[in-house]
């Protein structure tokens, strides 16, 4: 707080040079707070200057500040064309930055935080795209998205529309947006508790994502997860534990195949598996052991695939002894299912785990004899 | 403001680039779908003009066949069928791509332009996989079955023979039938293996078809036997496995596997098969030069011709019988058989058979220095040789015939030409000046 008191310098609006009207960077309302660092950012308030710097605006204090001051005078049209195709370039570095922070927020669950960055990636992507821009589709579906997150169902329906008519009006639109606008679709009608909709638009969803990753890829498990989630409320549980079974299958091949790929080649994890997927991997494994939990029937054979799977992450984030008591509790589930494919690789994957444990152990206890050593001699 | 976008949409013409995916089909098959009876009694343009369009009629309008069929089974859940179906389309269109411009496939109309194949696909594969979560495997296999029979077209056959497949994997799940469904499943694949030219997997289906229905009585649909069924499809498999071998000479285990052949076919309880395994068997070992053991299973099919009255196959026999005794060099059964094989071919207008049987028992006549005989039985091949209309076969028939009556004549020639008195000369000189036949009844 002490800090953002430095930060944070009371205007007054009656003070500013006629013709300006300094606007709350989050709400529009008259601004009363500028940010002392860049000086081009104004709030109506402290909390609303906190909240913004928590969100984005710490990244890209400095960013701002050749975008929002006046234009020097240039002579030259050399140096006129030089410095707007800079200040277009640093936009588009701006959406780029506000889009990555609003969208690694989201999917970790903070949705009040990833709300700025979203904001200032729309209004971003306006200034450089125009009004009706395709490009403007990510921004609006990342907003819809925070405010399902958020229960602010009017404000996200709002948001779709928008992405829904761009998106409706440029026959040019990707098919991974397609599938993005879908999903919230899904997720909008979710929540407004028409499932019917929530279907036809998940539906799409896998289907658009499947035409562009292909079917084995866990870009379109979210779909089939929302999904199942929807089979479940409506009591179609069969439906719901086979999607679910796809799901837990679909990652845990894909992260197998990581983690082989990382032993075989000793590739670095961060090269095969970004931050994005990982948060998603671990979200959505997650949410699987939870629905297995909320489901009467026992279903080992997805208990041992989604266990397995968590063990192989576990691993590949060094965390061995998380790793080690997934995989024996993936072994035990799957050795209930008669003739498992599973046992096999589970075993396997157990003795690696065992193994970098013993040579984890083995090289920290040399460590410790070796700090016990010095002070001796 | 959604429901305001939603009808400046629908109001609009549909989008003029993508006209031909408009599909009537699909727009009936919703209409029946939704049984709403407002819509159900609107053509499709009376859609069109309905201002109050919902989103699975602009979905109907605006997105491919393949579209609509993908998310109508994703939305009621039957997310493997539609793996299943997306993996179908792309394995054909990745064949299409490597056969390339200018192949037969390429000509062909793609799986997803083809909304009735669509449908059919997905009722098929939905009712499987419903069946495969209520674990009812019988009916996942009748499902699939069904989708094989329906994929008969030529161009389509690649569907047939994926879904016999999937049904064998699926018929190996029922428990409840004693192997029933995958004795069947077994027969279809060794089908399918036959048509792909694929003789060593085909007889390992058949084996288990065989196998699997051995002393149980199961009909299929048109009342045959599967054991029957069973002993036929190895029988074929063998005849042609064992074909191949004696191309690569490898004479040994081709007489094992035409053995294996004759087995089969006494077991499918075939006379007419049987006797024609036999008669490969018989050929085998002719192969190899075991001239008795090829007459006894020769023997087994002429008795068999004899029995059906075929008169054709028996004549064949005779000659195969023929063949091994001329080898064995036992003349007097020689002859007899071939007689028989002319008498049997006479009279029942199988005159290239007659004309053969003939020319072969005239030949051996000569060879034996019966000119007499042979002499009149290349004459009668000759003449009806005349009415067949094949000159080879006539060419050959004549030059025998001119051998033998040459033959014929040498005795009294050279007789004449020994004894050298002006009686003999003048024979001679007559004969020269007529060049007839009868020089021998001259003297």
């Amino acid at each position: 707080m002490v800090k953002m008191m430095k930060m944070a310098m009371m205007i007054n609006p009656l003070a500013l040079p006629k013709g300006q009207h300094k606007l709350c960077e989050l709400c529009q309302k008259p601004a009363h707070v500028q940010c002392t660092k860049c000086r081009v950012t104004f709030y109506c308030n402290a909390s609303h200057q906190q909240a913004d710097w928590v969100g984005i605006h710490q990244k890209v204090c400095q960013l701002l500040v050749p975008l929002r001051t006046a234009v020097p005078f240039h002579a030259l049209q050399v140096d006129r064309d030089h410095h707007s195709a800079q200040i277009r370039q640093r936009k588009e570095q701006l959406i780029e930055i506000s889009r990555a922070t609003a969208q690694r927020k989201l999917l970790e669950g903070l949705h009040m935080e990833a709300l700025p960055a979203a904001q200032l990636c729309l209004r971003s992507a306006r200034e450089v795209f125009g009004c009706s821009a395709v490009e403007l589709v990510p921004a609006y579906l990342l907003l819809a998205e925070i405010n399902i997150g958020l229960a602010y169902v009017a404000e996200a329906k709002e948001y779709l529309t928008q992405a829904e008519w761009t998106a409706l009006r440029s026959p040019g639109c990707s098919r991974a947006v397609r599938h993005q606008l879908q999903r919230n679709l899904g997720r909008l009608y979710i929540a407004e508790e028409n499932l019917e909709w929530a279907l036809f638009h998940l539906a799409n969803d896998v289907y658009y994502a499947t035409e562009e990753f292909g079917l084995d890829s866990p870009k379109t498990c979210g779909g089939y997860l929302l999904m199942a989630n929807v089979f479940f409320i409506q009591e179609k549980t069969d439906i719901a534990m086979s999607l679910y079974t796809k799901v837990a299958s679909t990652w845990h091949d894909h992260l197998s195949e990581v983690l082989e790929s990382h032993v075989h080649s000793s590739a670095a994890v961060e090269d095969l598996l970004d931050e994005i997927r990982w948060v998603e991997a671990e979200g959505t494994l997650h949410s699987l052991l939870e629905a297995q939990r909320q489901s009467t029937q026992e279903q080992p054979y997805l208990l041992a695939l989604v266990s397995h799977a968590l063990a192989v992450l576990c691993l590949l984030a060094g965390d061995l002894a998380q790793a080690l008591e997934f995989g024996r509790k993936a072994l035990s589930n799957s050795q209930l299912v008669p003739d498992c494919s599973l046992v096999e690789p589970i075993q396997g994957f157990l003795q690696l785990a065992e193994q970098r444990l013993g040579e984890r152990d083995g090289s920290g206890a040399g460590v410790i004899t070796d700090a016990g050593d010095e002070p001796s001699q | 403001m959604s429901m305001l976008i939603q009808q400046q949409v629908c109001g609009g013409a549909p989008d003029p680039s993508q006209p031909s995916e408009a599909e009537g089909l699909g727009i009936q098959d919703r209409m029946q779908r939704s049984g709403s009876p407002t819509r159900s009694s609107q053509s499709p343009k009376d859609i069109v003009k309905d201002h109050n369009l919902s989103k699975e009629d602009v979905a109907l309008i605006r997105n491919s066949p393949k579209h609509i069929v993908c998310v109508d089974m994703l939305r009621e859940g039957y997310h493997a069928s539609f793996s299943e179906l997306f993996a179908l389309i792309q394995k054909w269109n990745a064949s299409r791509e490597a056969a390339g411009p200018g192949s037969a496939i390429w000509q062909h109309r793609p799986l997803e332009e083809q909304p009735s194949k669509l449908h059919e696909l997905r009722r098929f594969l939905t009712r499987a996989e419903a069946a495969q979560r209520a674990g009812l495997y019988e009916e996942v296999y009748e499902n699939q079955v069904a989708l094989a029979h329906y994929f008969k077209d030529p161009e389509d056959i690649w569907l047939s023979h994926y879904f016999y497949e999937a049904g064998l994997k699926s018929a190996r799940l029922v428990a409840s039938d004693e192997g029933r469904r995958e004795a069947e499943a077994n027969g279809n694949m060794g089908d399918v293996c036959m048509e792909r030219g694929d003789l060593e997997a085909a007889r390992d289906h058949y084996e288990a078809f065989h196998r699997l229905s051995a002393s149980k009585a199961w009909l299929d649909a048109t009342g045959r036997s599967y054991a029957a069924r069973a002993c036929e499809g190895l029988w074929k498999t063998y005849t042609l496995l064992a074909e191949k071998m004696l191309a690569d000479k490898d004479y040994e285990s081709a007489i094992g596997t035409l053995v294996n052949a004759f087995v089969m076919a006494q077991e499918a309880g075939n006379k007419k098969i049987e006797g024609e395994a036999a008669y490969r068997v018989g050929l085998g070992y002719q192969c190899v030069g075991d001239h008795p053991t090829a007459r006894s299973y020769l023997h087994i099919y002429m008795e068999i011709s004899s029995a059906l009255g075929d008169h054709e196959s028996l004549g064949k026999a005779y000659k195969a019988i023929a063949q091994s005794l001329e080898s064995e060099g036992k003349f007097g059964e020689l002859t007899e058989f071939l007689e028989k094989f002319v008498k049997v071919s006479s009279g029942n207008s199988q005159n290239r058979n007659l004309v053969e049987a003939c020319m072969y028992l005239g030949v051996i006549y000569r060879s034996r220095g019966e000119y007499d005989k042979g002499c009149t039985y290349l004459q009668r091949a000759y003449d009806i040789g005349c009415g067949l209309n094949d000159l080879p076969l006539l060419q050959k028939v004549q030059v025998h015939l001119g051998s033998a009556r040459a033959h014929h004549m040498m005795m009294a020639y050279s007789r004449h030409v020994e004894e050298a008195q002006p009686l003999d000369v003048r024979k001679l000189l007559a004969w020269k000046d007529s060049r007839s036949n009868d020089f021998y009844s001259a003297d």
